[in-house]
């Protein structure tokens, strides 16, 4: 909350950039930008508080501001688990690395491929791209499993990996179909008369002025592999090798007793990489102003 | 040969190049076809049997498809999925839209503000806030107490049918950051010179961004309304964690996908799940179509 | 990764270069944890066991099995636990691909939908497995037809907590646990609310639990579920447990309409009762160490009213959960071992606790429960009264059961929102039941 309101600054600290008459408006902005802000934020700074109540008054105590303090929920979090909480957070870190890497490779080579180059099938190929987006997930579950244990590949980060490495997901070839389209034809035409091939045009031309696209995809899928339950919980059965959400859930049993203090703090722990790796890759947003220069 | 000969037979070789190009590009992609094919077309198959998971399928034929005619429950929960996908969907986007543009005039502190927004979405689907979500609007909750202030008695927002569907879509635009990120960056590509230049013309805000934001903006617009239209009618977890998988209160807030997995693994029925699978894939596929279709009227492409 | 193909020559250093990279990416930590890299194989024969239950569970239940392993050498316990409902996703997932666990805790109202399908070892055959010290009715609660597919990993009932704590502060005396009526409880019920000035609910009635109703119905002569699988309950019986809280919302005992959120989840730490907006409700007595500790200490457990009145008894002994073997486990013999050593060792019994219920054998019950934390001893006492008096049995849900939770949940929602009428209500249940466990 203090980050928003101290974000908040009033026109005169920016005398340069406006006329005095706009002054007002741009405050008024501010105002609801960070009111919504508050509104935002109010989940955050929640678990936060329910993270250092005792367990037992997560749901009774219900001031932002516990009545009683219980900092041992981050001790005992962290080492009542099966694997002390580093194991899950590094597990999840390789998974989500390797993830980021894949992605980015498959699916912007395959969004090249449908968004700038003229080949046999195109049209039927993004057709089907986008159908495998259209299925429920819960009738595959099965055909998978079996799929996945044909080729040995349970209890291993293969089945949640290997995917990724295969442009397996529609969702981020489709994003950066959208950026590479909207850029203009004549850059291509004008690699082509350099002498580059399809594949020099792609990584010299095409690949820097999507920065922002591939910013983007990284930062989704650093959040969605992070977060992925269901893969996970299927396909690895060594508790050793959990990621960082089944290692949360082990907290609770929704028909039973659950030890709430310890989960919502290692909730808290699991949420930092990603407000971390958000606001490191948001950068990289920012820096498609500078490419479009080039136009 | 002669000169025109030669580019005639050139012609074909260049576009067997392209075609190779194109091919080489989408290598990844085909391997990944293959795994999700096999699983794909075992789905298919399973649409046509009756399959309670653990004794083999037995063909059925067309019975699941007849048995769906007659479900009530599937038809409530299609009109629950198309009344949150018709109202959230564009909600959601038009919010986003909003912010988007606001942040990116030159905001102080804009990374600040972009990761408040987004902070949301972080948090989406875990139990951590279904729980915050649960006591924020419970029948005593906070938002009812802040109502009561007032003078307003707020209505029971998870528990009443009437009200848990809206409640549900309000969560759901609350969680804008997704397709914002998508327009910030959208924005980002608009070159500046183009604004610079209207505004030398005098042009004025409004007239910038229906003449400049809209249509360069509109790929990014087409794909945040395609992709948000396949996951909203896809809409799971947010219904499985408030409902606890239930779709209550008195099924106001049972999604198909959530009642599918009803179907699949609650009642051990997987041939139905499958069918109804499909059946959205269908509806999916057609709505998507028609975005394609209407697509060229309004989205433009620099080339 | 073979993204190693030949390409126009102008990209193929490039292409290799990423597809060396790609490759890389994948195969480098090959060899460390979660990329196939398996311990050696030391000749022990491995066991897979599954249940669900939160962390703390999970260490006593492990501190169980390393007392077994240490008496079998020859035997090695692979664990893996989980939140209730994405455990039994998983276990329906690994069943339905043919890689189920060995030893696995099965939900009662779940146990025919995997028996009855074959997937169960039948323990009859296997006399290693000693159920002598389980009561008829404990043993009854695994059994379907004449075989026997899981043994209760625990015994619980349900009971009716009131924190006394809150009557006392209101001035309202506690009626006989063991011999109060409905409409004695509905008086209760009534005079807490009247006497904290509606701060505070006499008690809320969890109507749609289909265990609550299931006791309801037996008071009044019907086996909710028989014996051979069918619904027994009558359109007559559901419209009066619906009457039952609809009149006594109308009166003031129950909180009103939306109040109570059906899908809240079981956690005492979340109940209205922790928070204090109601004073009573009807739990499953393994559970009310956590509701007494969630609610300050001071809550007495009752037996559920009515049991005195009605033609016959309602409260069974039940189970949260059952153990059973995969018929298709490679090591049935070593899994039986496993499973007898959870029923009847004394020892592991007293490092396990009853997290989930009373132990199932009477003779290992008897042993622990002066070792107790006394609430825990409080409800065992409570059981272990019961099982000395002539209760009807429990049977295993039938196939399809699963399917009546929500049935009653929306019904109960109609009713309770005044959108139907519990005769109606009554009627609709029953027809929608007879359909879901139709065979």
């Amino acid at each position: 909350m203090t980050l928003t309101e101290t974000r908040t600054p009033p026109a005169a600290i920016d005398p340069a950039a406006a006329p005095p008459v706009r002054r007002r408006p741009r405050f008024i902005r501010y105002v609801l930008l960070s009111g919504g802000g508050i509104v935002m934020m109010y989940p955050l700074l929640w678990m936060i508080s329910s993270s250092v109540k005792p367990s037992n008054s997560v749901f009774t105590d219900e001031s932002l501001w516990p009545a009683v303090f219980d900092f041992g929920n981050y001790a005992r979090g962290w080492t009542a688990l099966s694997a002390p909480f580093e194991v899950y957070l590094a597990n999840s870190l390789i998974i989500v690395t390797l993830s980021i890497v894949g992605n980015l490779l498959s699916c912007s080579l395959a969004a090249y491929a449908f968004a700038r180059l003229r080949f046999a099938g195109r049209k039927l190929f993004f057709a089907l791209m986008l159908g495998t987006m259209m299925l429920p997930g819960h009738v595959l579950v099965v055909p998978q499993y079996v799929m996945f244990d044909k080729l040995g590949w349970l209890n291993t980060y293969y089945p949640l990996l290997v995917p990724h490495f295969l442009a397996t997901n529609g969702f981020y070839i489709f994003l950066m179909v959208q950026f590479m389209r909207s850029l203009p034809q004549e850059l291509d035409d004008a690699a082509r008369i350099d002498g580059c091939g399809p594949f020099r045009t792609f990584w010299k031309v095409i690949m820097p002025l999507c920065l922002p696209a591939f910013a983007t995809t990284a930062i989704f899928t650093f959040i969605s592999v992070w977060n992925e339950f269901f893969s996970p919980l299927l396909y690895l059965t060594d508790p050793e090798l959990y990621t960082v959400p089944l290692a949360v859930r082990q907290f609770m049993d929704s028909e039973g007793q659950s030890m709430w203090g310890e989960m919502f703090a290692m909730s808290f722990v699991s949420l930092a990489p990603v407000i971390g790796f958000f606001i490191a890759g948001q950068k990289y947003l920012v820096k498609g102003i500078a490419t479009t220069g080039l136009r | 040969m002669t000169a025109p000969a030669r580019a005639l037979a050139a012609a074909p070789r260049r576009r067997r190049r392209q075609d190779r190009a194109g091919y080489l590009f989408l290598l990844p992609w085909f391997g990944g076809l293959l795994f999700m094919i096999v699983p794909f077309f075992a789905s298919l198959y399973l649409a046509f049997t009756e399959y309670d998971l653990l004794t083999p399928p037995r063909w059925a034929g067309l019975d699941n498809f007849r048995e769906m005619l007659g479900d009530a429950l599937l038809h409530q929960s299609l009109k629950v999925t198309f009344i949150y996908t018709l109202v959230s969907v564009p909600l959601s986007l038009a919010v986003a839209l909003g912010v988007a543009i606001v942040l990116d005039r030159g905001v102080r502190g804009l990374a600040v503000y972009r990761s408040v927004y987004y902070l949301p979405s972080l948090l989406g689907g875990s139990v951590a806030i279904v729980m915050l979500w649960r006591y924020l609007f419970g029948y005593d909750g906070i938002v009812n107490d802040a109502l009561a202030w007032f003078g307003i008695t707020g209505p029971a927002w998870t528990t009443d049918p009437d009200y848990a569907l809206s409640t549900l879509i309000l969560l759901h635009v609350w969680t804008f950051g997704a397709p914002m990120v998508i327009f910030l960056a959208g924005l980002r590509q608009i070159p500046a010179m183009y604004y610079e230049a209207s505004a030398m013309d005098g042009a004025s805000k409004w007239r910038q961004f229906r003449s400049i934001t809209l249509p360069l903006l509109s790929p990014i617009i087409f794909f945040n309304l395609v992709q948000s239209l396949i996951a909203s009618f896809q809409t799971f977890t947010q219904g499985y964690v408030l409902s606890n998988g239930s779709g209550g209160p008195a099924d106001s807030t049972l999604f198909y996908n959530l009642y599918l997995y009803q179907k699949g693994f609650a009642e051990f029925d997987m041939g139905y799940a499958s069918s109804m699978a499909w059946l959205l894939l269908m509806i999916i596929a057609g709505f998507t179509a028609i975005n394609f279709l209407t697509a060229r009227f309004w989205v433009f492409y620099d080339n | 990764m073979d993204d190693r193909h030949d390409g126009p020559r102008l990209d193929r250093r490039r292409l290799l270069g990423l597809a060396g990279l790609t490759g890389l990416a994948a195969t480098l930590p090959a060899c460390s944890r979660g990329f196939g890299g398996k311990g050696g194989d030391d000749g022990k024969i491995e066991l897979n066991m599954v249940w669900w239950g939160d962390a703390q569970r999970a260490e006593l239940t492990q501190k169980a099995l390393d007392m077994f392993q240490a008496a079998h050498p020859g035997i090695r316990v692979r664990t893996e636990y989980q939140d209730s409902s994405p455990y039994k996703d998983k276990l329906a997932a690994r069943f339905a691909a043919g890689d189920p666990p060995d030893l696995m805790a099965m939900r009662f109202d779940s146990l025919r939908e995997y028996a009855d399908r074959g997937t169960l070892l039948d323990l009859t055959p296997h006399p290693e497995m000693n159920q002598s010290g389980l009561t008829s009715s404990a043993r009854a609660l695994g059994t379907v037809g004449d075989k026997s597919f899981g043994v209760p990993s625990g015994l619980n009932t349900i009971g009716f907590i009131v924190d006394k704590g809150l009557t006392d502060k209101f001035g309202v005396a506690i009626p006989d646990g063991n011999t109060w009526s409905w409409d004695d409880f509905a008086a209760f019920a009534q005079q807490v609310t009247k006497a904290s000035g509606g701060k505070v609910y006499g008690a809320s009635i969890d109507a749609w639990t289909v265990a609550n109703l299931l006791v309801f119905a037996r008071q009044r002569g019907e086996d909710f579920f028989t014996a051979d699988g069918r619904l027994g309950a009558t359109a007559a019986t559901v419209t009066a447990w619906y009457q039952l809280v609809a009149d006594l919302r109308k009166a003031g005992g129950v909180p009103p309409a939306g109040f109570i959120d059906q899908n809240n989840g079981t956690s005492p730490a979340q109940s209205y009762l922790a928070k204090k907006s109601i004073a009573s409700q009807i739990i499953p007595t393994n559970n009310l160490l956590g509701y007494n500790q969630a609610c300050g200490g001071n809550l007495q457990l009752l037996r559920v009213p009515g049991e005195t009145q009605g033609p016959r008894r309602g409260q069974s002994i039940d189970t949260p959960a059952l153990w059973s073997i995969a018929a298709s486990s490679r090591h049935p013999a070593e899994a039986v071992t496993l499973l007898n050593f959870l029923i009847n060792d004394t020892e592991a019994a007293k490092v396990a606790g009853v997290t989930r219920g009373v132990p199932a054998s009477r003779t290992v019950a008897e042993t622990i429960t002066s070792g107790l934390e006394p609430d825990n001893k409080r409800s065992s006492e409570f059981l272990a009264a019961l099982q000395k008096e002539k209760l009807p049995e429990s049977y295993p849900y039938p196939v399809g059961a699963s399917k009546l939770t929500n049935i009653l949940k929306t019904l109960t929602t109609e009713v309770e929102f005044g959108r139907m009428s519990p005769a109606d209500a009554g009627k609709q249940f029953i027809a929608e039941a007879q359909k879901a466990i139709a065979p």
